[in-house]
């Protein structure tokens, strides 16, 4: 089954327990988007699929392709095919961005092979005009002094590089300006179609006007309450998070 | 961590991890006192000056005491008693490998020196415990009057140029390991470039302790004449022993007028070695010289490169890498004496500490009263890896009077859980990370070293972090 | 406030012939520290903690006891402590005896603050002595002359702030020295407990500008959990005196310490302030401000130990030197293992006005935790020239000119404490520093 698919997924930070029982699955070639007022546990979700030492996953399971992720490393994950677009993204001083993918590519070779630099750089100077970014961002490092939008833009880029199975894209319209959002969401976009699963996690509806998902669902207190077509988001962002959980008191799941 | 990059792990690491039988013509034996000076002068056939000179170092040697009011303990541990200090197999230097005992030649092989000189260099010399065992210098750079070779060969045949400069940048009681070396040198290099010659390639000492219980004492000494150039480079290993090891040098430099000296060292020593090394230069009007320094070995370092600004506009800067991990303690800095008006120095300083590593950072920067338009920049940078590394900052800086600045900034700073997370989410192993920060953080320095050795400092670097994590 | 109690006690105090040295204690119960006085041999230069300093300039032999204040003396100086224009106490004492206490805030004592001088504080509260009384040694290498102090001290204040209490106004306290080779030993004691807020400013000064003297003093600072203390030093011992200055400030969980020590006065004045930070999320803030001409020293020598997770400490000491003045800044910070999520900060800046001017700097880390922020930084520089003559060209004189632009410089510390009112007095005594130079 190509899929990402969590089920009853329970996760700990410390003694707290922040995801409580979530299910959930994202099929290859979809966009699903997970909305939900702050503290729903939203970015913890997208933590611990990525196998963050802070999260403790105490029951469930995460499947990617049918094959459990769990007992794995965060960058055994990653070459698995997970992608996390962080909402914070990193600032790594002194490693350029062009050194860092090309790492990350050549952790993706088999043993001994590394990619041909000529063609690394064609294929990056490709992907970076789609997204609008200056060939001078190569030699700089990793986000460092980035400003928010070219965080994002960046987090995108890798993206593109890296070509993930499943994209998880952690609040990615947060600290972006209108053209900067257009401009990250054409790329999102860009990459869509069947090889490829994705999770928008967002707390605002307008990510989705650009990003347009398959299927919405509603996270409230670690749960999926709510799952239903694209129209639910306009639908929330009118009578807010508060009619969703009037409405539940079980939590539903898909 | 897979257990086949361990094992790759374990072979490079201990590239230098080798020995050969010793046979040694001459050895002044275990212990230190004026007998052992008078058998190491007879040895080399010295001049009575120098005997003289050495019978002098020695009684300054056992006159001070040892440096830990300020310094590591850790120097209590040095049996002076227990060390051999002179052992060679007799032979003079050959200008051919294949004149080169075969031991020997098989030793420096392995550590790639022929190869890089074939490749890259002007000169090489190459020494086996006490005596260099290999000296050459090419052709075309001996024909322009540059003259290389061992310190005994430079005070026996070069007196005039010798003698004028000897002792005189580091005298013998400038602290209590550079009076023993004064007693017990042997080996290190000469080297004269005369007016306004430009050594295009560098010339490169390599130094190799074999014998246990053994202690090193090269001295160096290289005068580059007005408006001449020159780049010299030193790497250095042992075998890994039970007991200590001592290795004290004593490198003097001297750029006279608009002369330009750079030198680099990429000290690898193995984790037994006490690596106890004064390095001073004096720079003259115009002149500039650049100390770049990389410690990655040895089990306690104290080394504190300095330039004496002697000249109008002469400038001076240390360029300096330490990285300390378990059981090792990198206690490295600078010290810039401005002595001249519109001089300027430079000292960049980063250090990386892993595992239960030390790293010390000590600088000095002294500008005098009435000087007008000197200038110095500090920076030291301190990575910390693990909870258990440490890392110290001691900088010292007095300026007087109102022509001149000064300027010193430290920090320290981690690799973060959150930074590793990230890396590992692209899917670079934890190791590849760490190597990535660490390579990160040392960049705009390493780049100032020559091609060659960069690489190799960077494959050194992320040797010492892979087995790190964790 | 009576003072009857202090006057009985006033007649102790050796006569003014006798010299320090020879004293013994000043009452029976400090001998012990006598005895550790006279044993601590003298700081050399070879000592790390005494590098830079002239330690030929520390020779205690030419001082006396504290001398008897006469009456018309009494108020002379009485009239000439002039403190803030509110405040919410004071205490005035010359050369060890106390001249006043002003209660000037009726609710100070209903709320259950002690303030007390240090004598009446043994006999009511000796608890509380026993408890916080230099129980912190000092560690900087002026041993010998905290253990001088402990021999001598006499007097000094304690204010005790109980949980919860916010005192708004600063209380003060006055310390005059009097009389050519006299010395005193200023001593401040300051207990805040849980919550509890005040600000505290003591004056240093001499009844005669130019008259030889010692001062030997200690202020300790000690913050309950969530307690907020500044505490402000303003030295303007004689041009001509010898001065020490002892300083522990112990921060607990999530209180917050400020300190300034404002150098303007002695010929050598030695300053040393340490902090622990010593309760998880504690904060120390430490600040000097020194103007320094003719051929004064300063040597402050300043330790921030951090010893508990996610501390901060953020140090700024300005150092204006003219003349042939010296100055020395000898900082460390230390992490100790475990105190992860510490951040810490250290700047001096040295500014140089005069050719025979030297700034020593010499600003120390030592780091045993990795999850930590440190920086530290020193610079030494003169005024720029097109500053100067920027001012000058509208009109301001060279001098005048050198003044403002030091005044601005010494600024960014002074408004660090967030205390506009002792920050403008303080930037009062600088002017008045400048206008009787030369």
């Amino acid at each position: 089954m190509s899929s990402l698919k969590i089920q009853d997924l329970h996760v700990r930070i410390g003694e707290k327990e922040i995801i409580r029982g979530l299910t959930l699955e994202i099929p290859k070639g979809e966009v699903h988007a997970i909305m939900g007022p702050n503290g729903s546990g939203k970015s913890t979700l997208s933590k611990a699929i990525g196998g963050h030492p802070d999260y403790t996953i105490t029951s469930g399971d995460v499947l990617l392709d049918g094959e459990s992720i769990l007992g794995l490393e965060p960058d055994e994950r990653a070459r698995k095919g997970l992608f996390l677009a962080f909402q914070y993204p990193m600032e790594i001083p002194g490693v350029s961005n062009a050194n860092f993918l090309r790492a990350a590519l050549n952790a993706r070779q088999p043993e001994g092979e590394e990619i041909e630099a000529v063609d690394f750089y064609e294929h990056l100077y490709e992907e970076m005009d789609k997204l609008e970014m200056r060939r001078e961002f190569t030699a700089r490092a990793v986000n460092e002094g980035f400003s928010g939008g070219e965080k994002k833009r960046n987090e995108i880029l890798q993206m593109a590089i890296l070509k993930p199975k499943y994209a998880i894209l952690d609040e990615t319209d947060s600290g972006l300006d209108i053209d900067a959002l257009k401009i990250v969401s054409a790329g999102v976009n860009a990459q869509r179609g069947p090889s490829m699963g994705a999770l928008v996690i967002t707390h605002y509806q307008r990510l989705l006007d650009y990003i347009v998902p398959d299927v919405v669902h509603v996270m409230v207190e670690g749960r999926i309450v709510h799952t239903g077509p694209k129209e639910l988001a306009l639908e929330l962002e009118a009578k807010g998070y508060d009619f969703i959980k009037d409405t539940l008191t079980e939590p539903v799941s898909v | 961590m897979p257990t086949e990059e361990l094992n790759d792990l374990d072979i490079d690491r201990t590239r230098g991890d080798f020995r050969y039988d010793e046979k040694h013509k001459f050895d002044a034996g275990t212990g230190l006192s004026h007998d052992t000076i008078d058998y190491i002068v007879n040895v080399k056939n010295e001049p009575d000056w120098i005997r003289e000179w050495r019978h002098k170092a020695l009684d300054v040697f056992l006159s001070k005491p040892m440096p830990t009011h300020w310094a590591s303990k850790d120097l209590e541990n040095i049996i002076f008693g227990d060390i051999r200090y002179y052992l060679s197999g007799g032979q003079k230097p050959s200008r051919s490998w294949d004149d080169v005992p075969e031991d020997m030649k098989r030793t420096f092989e392995r550590l790639g020196i022929p190869e890089q000189e074939r490749k890259f260099l002007a000169g090489v010399e190459a020494q086996f415990d006490s005596e260099a065992v290999y000296s050459n210098i090419k052709a075309a750079v001996g024909e322009q009057g540059v003259i290389f070779c061992g310190s005994t060969e430079g005070l026996i045949k070069h007196p005039e140029i010798f003698r004028k400069w000897f002792g005189k940048v580091i005298p013998t009681g400038d602290n209590k390991f550079s009076a023993l070396n004064s007693a017990v040198f042997s080996g290190g290099s000469f080297i004269y470039v005369p007016p306004g010659v430009k050594v295009k390639h560098p010339l490169q000492a390599y130094f190799r302790i074999n014998a246990e219980n053994f202690g090193q004492f090269e001295r160096t000494l290289i005068i580059a004449d007005e408006g001449s150039e020159v780049m010299y480079m030193e790497g250095c290993t042992a075998p890994k022993f039970e007991t200590a090891t001592l290795h004290s040098a004593v490198v003097e430099l001297v750029a006279l007028k608009g002369a330009k000296i750079q030198y680099v060292t990429v000290q690898n020593w193995s984790a037994n070695v006490f690596n106890l090394v004064t390095k001073r230069a004096i720079a003259h009007e115009e002149a500039e010289v650049k100390w770049i320094d990389c410690n990655i070995g040895s089990r306690l370092t104290m080394k504190y490169p300095g330039v004496v600004l002697k000249g109008r506009k002469a400038r001076g800067e240390v360029i300096s890498i330490a990285l300390a991990n378990d059981g090792q303690h990198q206690d490295t800095g600078a010290k810039m004496i401005h002595a001249a008006d519109e001089t300027t120095s430079n000292i960049v300083s980063k250090s990386i500490s892993i595992g239960k590593g030390r790293s010390t950072y000590r600088g000095l920067v002294h500008v005098p009263k009435h000087l007008k338009g000197c200038k110095n920049n500090t920076e030291c940078d301190a990575l910390l890896i693990n909870s258990t590394a440490r890392t110290d900052t001691y900088p010292a800086i007095t300026v007087r009077g109102t022509g001149n600045s000064c300027q010193h900034e430290a920090s320290v700073s981690q690799i973060s859980a959150e930074q590793i997370f990230y890396m590992q989410q692209r899917g670079l192993t934890e190791a590849q990370a760490m190597s990535l920060s660490v390579n990160g953080f040392v960049n705009d320095l390493v780049r100032q070293f020559p091609m060659e050795y960069s690489v190799e400092l960077k494959r050194l670097i992320d040797l010492e972090m892979e087995g790190s994590v964790g | 406030m009576s003072t009857a109690l202090l006057e009985e006690e006033m007649t102790d105090t050796p006569a003014a012939s006798a010299r320090l040295l020879s004293a013994g204690p000043a009452a029976p119960g400090q001998e012990a520290a006598w005895e550790q006085f006279t044993k601590i041999p003298m700081p050399t230069r070879t000592d790390e903690r005494w590098r830079f300093a002239n330690v030929k300039d520390l020779d205690l032999s030419p001082y006396t006891p504290p001398q008897v204040i006469d009456e018309a003396t009494r108020e002379d100086l009485l009239a000439r402590s002039r403190g803030l224009a509110s405040a919410a106490g004071r205490m005035v004492f010359a050369n060890d005896q106390l001249l006043s206490r002003e209660v000037l805030s009726e609710s100070l004592s209903q709320l259950g603050v002690i303030w007390l001088p240090l004598e009446q504080a043994l006999v009511e509260h000796p608890d509380l002595l026993q408890q916080y009384f230099m129980r912190e040694e000092a560690i900087l290498g002026g041993q010998k002359f905290a253990a001088l102090h402990a021999s001598q001290v006499r007097t000094g204040m304690l204010l005790f702030v109980p949980r919860g209490i916010e005192i708004d106004l600063p209380v003060e306290a006055f310390h005059w020295l009097h009389g050519a080779n006299s010395s005193c030993f200023p001593h401040t004691l300051i207990i805040a407990e849980e919550r509890a807020k005040v600000t505290v400013v003591d004056y240093y000064e001499s009844a005669d500008a130019n008259a030889p003297g010692l001062a030997c003093a200690v202020n300790d600072l000690w913050l309950g959990a969530g307690a907020q203390v500044t505490y402000v030093c303003a030295q303007n011992w004689s041009s001509q005196a010898l001065a020490f200055q002892i300083n522990a400030t112990v921060v607990g969980r999530d209180a917050h310490a400020r300190s300034l020590f404002a150098q303007l006065g002695a010929r050598h004045v030695r300053s040393e302030s340490v902090s622990h930070l010593r309760g998880a999320g504690g904060r120390s803030d430490m600040l000097a401000v020194t103007v320094a001409d003719n051929a004064q020293e300063v040597d402050a020598r300043t330790f921030q130990i951090h010893e508990a997770p996610n501390t901060s400490s953020d140090l700024l000491y300005k150092n204006s030197l003219d003349d042939a003045a010296r100055t020395i800044f000898s900082g460390l910070i230390r992490v100790d293992p475990g105190a992860q999520m510490t951040d810490a900060y250290q700047k001096v800046r040295n500014l140089l006005l005069s050719d025979d001017a030297e700034a020593n700097s010499a600003p120390g880390l030592e780091i045993e935790a990795d999850n930590v922020r440190c920086t530290h930084g020193a610079t030494s520089g003169q005024i720029e020239q097109e500053e100067l003559f920027y001012l000058m060209s509208r009109g301001i004189s060279k001098r005048a000119a050198q003044r403002l632009i030091v005044k601005g410089f010494l600024q960014e510390a002074i408004d660090r404490l967030d205390q506009p009112v002792i920050g403008a007095r303080l930037a009062e005594m600088v002017q008045a520093k400048f206008a009787t130079h030369r």
